[in-house]
């Protein structure tokens, strides 16, 4: 029987072709309308160096990168071992690998492969034959991948020709050559890979994108004219996809000294008028806690994507953690309001990066979009369709207000009219120190008391208006398991699968972290009898950071641990048998 | 026979417009009040339009200017005048910028801002007023402040060398580069005239003593000190102001080098300008086409 979903890993060094093999693949499947996840990995080495690429491709819809791969691909086992635990074969798995690989295949050792069928291919040979070089052994193997999986082939041959398309006839002649090299190289082997071919109806195309991709185009869907940023591991993405089209959309961007002047810079874009915004990682954020609160006391909208990783300090610069949160939620000093979003997968950083400006304009406050590498620099289908969003603008004083402005004027939301410059009759000298409501400083504790009711009075109409969170599985449920940002994607999908074994488990995920949710959270609790945290940090932040918010039950579960390793479907899957078994233990001994 | 005598059309702006009815906080005598009457009468000479003006400091006593000035301002916070500046002229170039503040806030804390903004060569004018002290936070030693002086924070005497904030700027790129006292009106407001008209990064250092942590007499020793920058100073040759602005005896004022060269607007506005052809009215849908797959 054919399968309607593939996972695919190919492990390679630098120059093996492997991500651009991944990319092309990828491509072809969105051509096709496959839904497709694709997460890179790469070693220390700036370039050059082991990568490895994981590609997923169904016929369904999917939610996380596969967690054990169908086909594995290796160029060359000293780089595989170089990903020892990352890239993991399933039990009956298809290997391909370089026949003329110098480790004998007997010093292999993967444990998880006890039924896999080992299949040796001379990738290097082939390649020099049909194209007279070996530099073309990825283009041979999207070749035999096409053909022993049934992956998009046409499409598959349509990304060949694309990629060499441009190159002189001769080269793109000799890649075809070598993609029908490695069809007619699969044609030969005796094995039956029936069980993997990938059978689906072709569809419309769909959009392929990273996180850090949508939230560029989402802050230029907002209406962000103005970008200020400083390059990091792993948001750069942000940075390169607006230093491109910003300027064409009639924005301006520029690349700082550093992050505290990138913020500084983008609260000044927001002051003279301009939606403003920057992204950055853990140790970026870290440098602009200072300025957020400049942010949240002069009263700027201000947006601020963090792509976390491994921290503290420089930390895991490549890999995905949710360590930020209690810097998001209470960095920088004195009592600052601010709005943290958590976006949960691709087409989300779309929609929580354009929230993010809606609410920023609408609240005059900073909000930080707190996403993960994970879902950052991962590739995923999206379709085109859903990239809709309502765009709020700015509160600017009307005439009557304008006669006697005050620009921290006391109002029932705590939002005051925002006069920008250029404007007659509206002009204000604005203040980090405290000020009164013409903006003048004043430091008696009665005013302070005053303006700071009235900066927090914003967090209840962004808690009103924007309770964003997602309730996965049924409306009752024994377990429920509470995440955030990336980690919804393996829980949604272990949730299938523990939900057609039987289990009673449910899953709240918030899209916003503060202010946060809480009536939904306090109504979810009542809907299941056991909750269980699953985060990728190791103190539980999200688990701590509520339980100043609201009573958890003392046999609340809390799974957290370091990041490094995306949660996996697997995971999710244990920690949940292993409450169960747990809750059962308990029961039984009440009985 | 009568002679017409024509009335000279009064300016729309006096320099009083550009005073805010906000009473500085700054010490009887402080060198500060002359820097903000000279910023009144330049904004007045150039008829700026106090809405399309904005003010930025960072924190100082300084930098509370910003409050004084009847335009827009933004007081913000210790060392970051410069980057909220560039944000401002940068998605803003229309409206007129000038960035304010001391020795402490310009030199230690935002030194790095002092470094990049001179040399993107943005269209503001930053004026720095240099006091050789922190005064706000009563009395340490400022990166001006003389080697061997003694402060609240150099009991012994202060063990640093100092550095002089022009000789920083002309190094950093900075296209205009002046130093001014703020004991001598005249020359401060036509200093302050031809940064704030100058098309580049402009740096004004002024000379504006504190009395009552430097001393009463800092007036008196810098007024005898005062020296112009001899006739036919070639501005435009970098070098040659080194050797003013490393005298000790004497303090010499005016525009110490002047260059023209593209600002970082020109460059920005020549590159948007291209990227927008043939993205008129670029739609999200437009932009989304990209991740369309290609073949």
């Amino acid at each position: 029987m054919p399968t309607r979903d593939l996972t695919l890993a190919m492990v390679g060094s630098g120059g093996d072709g492997v991500v651009t093999m991944g990319e092309m693949m990828a491509q072809a499947g969105a051509r096709d309308g496959l839904n497709v996840i694709k997460v890179e990995a790469y070693g220390p080495q700036i370039r050059g160096g082991e990568s490895s690429c994981v590609l997923r491709m169904s016929a369904e819809p999917i939610s996380a990168q596969g967690d054990a791969v169908d086909v594995l691909v290796v160029f060359n086992w000293a780089d595989f071992t170089r990903f020892k635990g990352e890239v993991v074969p399933k039990a009956d798995a298809v290997i391909l690998y370089e026949a003329s690989d110098p480790t004998p295949l007997a010093e292999v050792k993967i444990p998880t492969a006890t039924n896999a069928t080992w299949i040796p291919v001379p990738f290097v040979d082939i390649a020099t034959k049909a194209t007279g070089t070996k530099a073309a052994k990825n283009i041979v193997t999207l070749g035999i991948l096409a053909e022993l999986f049934a992956i998009p082939q046409e499409s598959v041959r349509k990304a060949v020709e694309f990629k060499f398309g441009k190159k002189k006839a001769a080269v793109l002649e000799a890649n075809l050559k070598g993609f029908a090299a490695g069809r007619e190289f699969a044609g030969t082997l005796s094995v039956d890979t029936s069980a993997r071919k990938l059978e689906y109806v072709i569809r419309d195309p769909k959009l392929v994108m990273t996180g850090n991709e949508a939230c560029a185009v989402a802050a230029l869907h907002a209406g962000c004219r103005f970008f200020a940023g400083y390059p990091i591991t792993p948001s750069s993405e942000v940075l390169h996809f607006l230093s491109e089209w910003l300027p064409r959309a009639g924005g301006r961007i520029i690349q700082t000294e550093d992050e505290l002047s990138a913020l500084g810079a983008i609260i000044g874009g927001s002051f003279a008028g301009v939606k403003s915004m920057t992204s950055t990682s853990g140790p970026g954020l870290s440098l602009m806690a200072e300025m957020l609160g400049l942010a949240a006391m002069a009263e700027v909208p201000t947006v601020i994507v963090d792509v976390q990783r491994g921290g503290p300090s420089t930390g895991l610069p490549t890999k995905s953690e949710q360590s930020d949160l209690y810097l998001a939620v209470f960095g920088s000093h004195g009592d600052m309001p601010r709005i943290v979003l958590a976006p949960t997968d691709v087409e989300d950083c779309f929609h929580a990066t354009v929230d993010a400006f809606n609410i920023a304009e609408e609240t005059q406050l900073p909000v930080i979009v707190l996403s993960d590498q994970a879902i950052g620099q991962s590739r995923q289908t999206v379709e085109k369709a859903n990239l809709v969003h309502e765009v709020v603008d700015r509160r600017t004083p009307n005439a009557e207000e304008l006669a006697d402005y005050k620009r921290y004027a006391q109002t029932p939301t705590g939002v005051s009219p925002m006069s920008v410059p250029g404007t007659k009759g509206g002009m204000y000298q604005t203040n980090g120190l405290e000020h009164d409501e013409t903006a003048r400083p004043a430091s008696s504790h009665v005013m302070h008391e005053k303006m700071s009711r009235k900066r927090f009075k914003k967090l209840d109409f962004v808690e009103e208006k924007y309770p964003l969170f997602v309730h996965l599985g049924p409306e009752k449920a024994d377990i429920g398991i509470v995440c955030w940002g990336s980690s919804k994607g393996p829980v949604e999908e272990a949730l299938k699968e523990l939900a057609a074994k039987g289990v009673s488990v449910s899953a709240f995920v918030p899209r916003i972290i503060m202010p946060f949710p809480k009536k939904a959270l306090l109504e979810y609790m009542a809907s299941v009898k056991t909750l269980v945290f699953l985060e990728v940090n190791f103190v539980g932040q999200l688990y701590h950071y509520l339980r100043t918010l609201v009573d958890l039950p003392a046999d609340t579960r809390v799974f957290a641990r370091s990041g490094g390793m995306n949660l996996s479907v697997t995971e999710v899957k244990n920690r949940i048998e292993s409450v169960l078994s747990e809750t059962t233990v308990r029961e039984e001994v009440r009985a | 026979m009568s002679s017409v005598v024509e009335t000279p059309a009064l300016p729309r702006f006096q320099p009083g417009d550009y005073k805010s009815d906000l009473k500085p906080v700054w010490c009887a005598g402080c060198g500060d009040f002359g820097v903000v009457s000279a910023m009144y009468r330049a904004m007045a000479e150039l008829q700026l339009e106090p809405w399309n003006t904005v003010v930025v400091s960072g924190i100082g006593c300084s930098s509370r200017l910003p409050g004084y000035v009847e335009a827009y301002g933004f007081n913000s916070v210790h060392g970051r005048a410069l980057p909220i500046a560039t944000g401002i002229k940068v998605a803003k170039p229309e409206l007129n910028v000038v960035a304010v503040g001391g020795d402490g806030d310009g030199l230690a804390i935002g030194g790095n801002h002092f470094l990049h903004a001179s040399r993107r060569n943005l269209d503001i004018c930053y004026v720095l007023m240099d006091n050789e002290i922190y005064g706000l936070t009563k009395g340490q030693a400022a990166p001006t402040t003389p080697s061997g002086d003694k402060t609240k924070s150099t009991y012994f005497g202060n063990p640093e060398p100092s550095v002089d904030p022009c000789e920083l700027a002309i190094s950093f790129g900075a296209t205009w580069v002046a130093r001014g006292f703020s004991g001598d009106m005249k020359s401060l407001v036509d200093l302050m005239v031809a940064g704030m008209s100058h098309h580049g990064f402009a740096f004004l250092n002024v000379m504006s003593p504190c009395v009552t942590w430097r001393g009463d007499d800092q007036f008196k020793v810098m007024k005898a000190k005062l020296r112009s920058l001899p006739e036919g100073y070639d501005r435009t040759n970098r070098a040659a102001a080194v050797p003013y602005l490393r005298e000790k005896e004497v303090l010499t004022t005016g525009v110490l080098y002047e260059a023209h060269e593209p600002s970082l607007l020109d460059r920005l506005e020549g590159q948007r300008t291209n990227a927008m052809v043939g993205h008129e009215n670029l739609t999200t849908e437009q932009v989304l086409e990209v991740f369309k797959p290609p073949f």
